[in-house]
């Protein structure tokens, strides 16, 4: 009797349990990652593929839209006061943790000092915060607390700075659960979901996958699938096989071999691009290479360079040719720019009327870059030489060193690029080529620019601001220092089966939009 | 016997230690700097180098560095990843633990019957038509790259025929087209040397005597023949297995299985030191094991060996 109510009882559980499977089909996403993320917690997470994921989980003061507006997120407004010093945010009522928890000031404030704990190892998100009143005792090791930051109420929040920072609300924060973290230490953040993203992070299985799951009381727009999967695929072929096999609904390529999908016919109508929020520049160190300082030889240099050509020939057709140093389209960027257009004979010209007829006289030189881009270094040593008559030498150098030597302005002549860390032209003409920033790799400096660029910083209408970054990036293209050359396109392939995944420059929004047909 | 294994088992400690000396000092010639890499565009900081320089210990002398790296893996703490952060090396690698000897075990298991039989029959036919046929068939076997064999099988039955997953790993079916094509070498080297070895003992007085005392056939090729070929092929089996563990780097690659193979390539790519160490210190580890376990073997395969191990 006892047994026979026992396995009633297990067949009951059973049938429910199968019932149940059949009648609620989970709803994956199955993507891929060229790579397993190098963090999974949004205090250290410091590159692209971690930030890829974490978007999903983490959300801060601000986000932006499919067309690149910035869209206010966790805060609602933020108002300026006493000159800039100060900003005031107003943040978003009833949003909640995964963990169910409220989401107030307080959190901001534990957020913003988890990142500058010299122990915790704060990623890409502590520079945003070092001219915040406060910010240098805690690097010290002097404090724990960020003097700069005030709780006003559960829902709004001061912060003072040394130097105006006008970008701070767009600045791409993650915010934790302060409560949770309190209780159960920073330790539980790299397999804890503590945001309040629209998924919540499952686990992370090393060279296999991620899974994020969908945060059903998402204060925003609830997704309307069940799970991510982040499958990590490091073949870009592996992926494709895998799509066509139908493993993966979505297969986002960000960087190299995308001919088999933008050349094969089988992919025309399932096939996503967007220009990337990253810009690629020849650049020329006049502090190295004398002749350089001739603004002739420059633009002798600028005026050979076909961009067209290097799109077709070099990047597979994946890529657009630029002529400025803001992406088109981005917050700040000039929609008149006029293209620099390949002058062979004006460039010999220009050589010769600066002293170098035929580039005679010219000291040899050499061309800097990694083993992965020394197509594009042959394309400028061969034109170079075989059209101003230069000498050209190749070096290639391993990626940590050569971006070293790069930023301490150790090379006279590089092809290299740019990622937007934020969506305002500052990431590209503040961070990239005011005289005092460490990413200034050819070492331009020019008085007139920089005294632009520290207006802007302290310019809070932003469309005044723009107009001054226009001003600006007229004298750095006029100057001639570098130039513009690409930017990549990014591209994508999703089953029809699967309907609203965004690709922007700033790589996928959020899976929330997604829909999985059945 | 015991004294003998525990011997051996000793004599591990020194040869992990040089192994552990000699990757510290090669990790040292290698271009790039770990610091560098985690900074990547923003390398060049000096403050947020002195910063990780300091957080992972990098900025001590060398000679401290490998006096604390030894301390350390004395104690069982392997240290963190560098590339992996805030993550240690047992947590990055303990999913690759069991992926390589699964493989490796399971490749081993598909490649012995039908390398010593090919083997076998095809000495048994020595220079008949199936001989030259089933040599000819493994040299083909040998020449095939394997990533190429890889890449056609799943496009044959994961793309076209969709009767196997692409890629992956977790479930058993993702064994299968992995499996098949690590053991596609060695069954033809194995089959090959069986052949050889086989050749030579078919010659010998005592298989004259087993067949002239009447036994039959099958009984003096399996029993007496083989038996006694075995003993060099299991060095050779020992081999298999320690290039099977440690080899499967483009099998894992194409086939997108986290194996240790690609996690130790990877690794050396991001200057991630503490993963590549520990992973060199378990390939070390593993061909001693195997080369411990086939000696033993010996032992209990050919009598004379015991006999000779026991000394005067």
């Amino acid at each position: 009797m006892r047994s026979g109510k026992w396995l009633l009882v297990v067949l009951t559980a059973f049938l429910f349990l199968a019932g149940a499977s059949l009648s609620m089909a989970e709803k994956v996403l199955r993507t891929n990652l060229p790579a397993d993320p190098s963090q999974t917690d949004p205090i250290t997470v410091s590159e692209l593929y971690a930030g890829d994921v974490l978007d999903n989980v983490y959300e801060g003061f601000t986000d932006i839209d499919k067309d690149g507006r910035v869209t206010p997120t966790l805060a609602v407004s933020w108002e300026s006061t006493d000159g800039g010093k100060t900003l005031k945010f107003n943040l978003r009522k009833g949003v909640k943790f995964h963990s169910g928890n409220p989401f107030t000031a307080r959190d901001v404030k534990f957020t913003f000092e988890q990142l500058l704990i010299p122990d915790n190892k704060g990623g890409l998100a502590a520079p945003y915060l070092k001219s915040v009143t406060g910010a240098k005792d805690i690097l010290d090791g002097k404090t724990k607390e960020l003097s700069g930051v005030k709780i006003v109420d559960d829902l709004t929040v001061t912060v003072t700075f040394d130097t105006p920072s006008v970008q701070f609300p767009i600045f791409p924060f993650r915010f934790i659960d302060s409560a949770l973290i309190r209780s159960r230490g920073l330790g539980i953040l790299k397999d804890t979901s503590v945001g309040t993203g629209p998924f919540k992070f499952v686990h992370w299985k090393r060279g296999q996958e991620v899974r994020l799951e969908a945060n059903k009381n998402y204060w925003g727009q609830a997704p309307q699938i069940d799970a991510v999967v982040y499958k990590i695929v490091p073949e870009l072929d592996t992926a494709l096989n895998m799509f066509e096999a139908k493993e993966l609904d979505l297969v986002f390529i960000d960087r190299g071999a995308s001919r088999r999908v933008l050349r094969g016919s089988e992919y025309k109508d399932k096939l996503l691009t967007a220009p990337a929020a990253q810009v690629q520049f020849f650049g020329m160190n006049q502090n190295l290479y004398p002749p350089f300082k001739d603004i002739r030889v420059r633009e002798a240099m600028c005026s050979v360079i076909d961009r067209e050509a290097m799109v077709q020939g070099i990047f597979d057709g994946a890529a657009f040719p630029l002529y400025g140093f803001v992406v088109p389209g981005f917050p700040g960027s000039n929609p008149n720019i006029a293209p620099l257009k390949t002058d062979l004979a004006k460039a010999k010209k220009l050589l010769a009327d600066a002293g170098y007829p035929g580039g005679k006289g010219l000291p040899p030189i050499s061309i800097t870059g990694t083993s992965a881009n020394k197509e594009e270094l042959a394309y400028f040593a061969d034109l170079l030489q075989k059209q101003l008559g230069m000498t050209v030498e190749i070096k290639t150098m391993e990626r940590g060193n050569f971006i070293k030597a790069m930023n301490v302005g150790e090379l006279p002549m590089i092809h290299w690029g740019w990622s937007a860390d934020y969506a305002d032209a500052a990431t590209f003409l503040d961070d990239m080529w005011h005289s005092k920033s460490p990413y200034n790799r050819t070492k331009w400096a020019n008085a007139e620019y920089d005294a632009l660029i520290e207006k802007a910083r302290m310019t809070f209408d932003a469309k005044e601001r723009y107009r001054i970054y226009n001003q600006a990036e007229a004298i750095l293209l006029k100057d001639m220092g570098q130039c513009p050359t690409v930017m990549r396109k990014m591209v994508a392939v999703v089953s029809p089966k699967v309907k609203g995944v965004i690709l922007t420059p700033f790589r996928l929004q959020n899976f929330n939009t997604v829909k999985i047909d059945d | 016997m015991w004294q003998f294994a525990l011997k051996r088992t000793a004599g591990l400690v020194p040869v992990l230690l040089v192994a552990v000396l000699l990757t510290f000092i090669a990790i040292q010639f290698v271009p790039g700097d770990p610091v560098q890499i985690m900074l990547s565009d923003h390398s060049g900081n000096v403050e947020m180098e002195k910063r990780l320089r300091a957080a992972y210990g990098l900025d001590r002398p060398l000679y401290e560095q490998f006096w604390l790296y030894l301390k350390h893996i004395g104690r069982g703490d392997f240290g963190y990843s560098y590339r992996y952060t805030n993550h240690t090396v047992y947590e990055i690698i303990r999913p690759s633990l069991y992926t390589s000897p699964i493989l490796a075990v399971a490749a081993l298991l598909i490649t012995l019957p039908p390398g010593i039989f090919l083997g076998v029959f095809a000495a048994l036919r020595r220079n008949q038509w199936k001989d030259t046929g089933v040599i000819l068939g493994l040299v083909t076997g040998i020449s095939i790259p394997n990533f190429a064999l890889a890449a056609f099988l799943m496009y044959l039955f994961g793309v076209k025929l969709r009767l196997l997953p692409v890629a992956g790993w977790g479930k058993p079916v993702n064994l299968v087209l992995p499996i098949l094509v690590l053991a596609v070498a060695p069954v033809a080297y194995l089959a090959r040397l069986t052949r050889t070895y086989m050749l030579e003992v078919l010659q010998n007085d005592y298989v004259r005597t087993a067949r002239a005392k009447g036994l039959r056939h099958r009984l003096v090729i399996y029993r007496h023949a083989l038996r006694n070929a075995l003993v060099p092929l299991l060095t050779t089996v020992g081999l298999i297995f320690g290039g099977l563990l440690s080899g499967t780097f483009v099998v894992e690659k194409v086939f997108n299985i986290p194996g240790l193979g690609s996690l130790a390539i990877d690794s050396i790519f991001a200057r991630d030191y503490p993963v590549v160490m520990t992973i060199v210190l378990l390939f070390t580890a593993f061909y001693s094991v195997i080369n411990l376990v086939v000696d033993l073997l010996y032992a209990v395969i050919d009598p004379r060996i015991r006999l000779t191990s026991r000394g005067p």
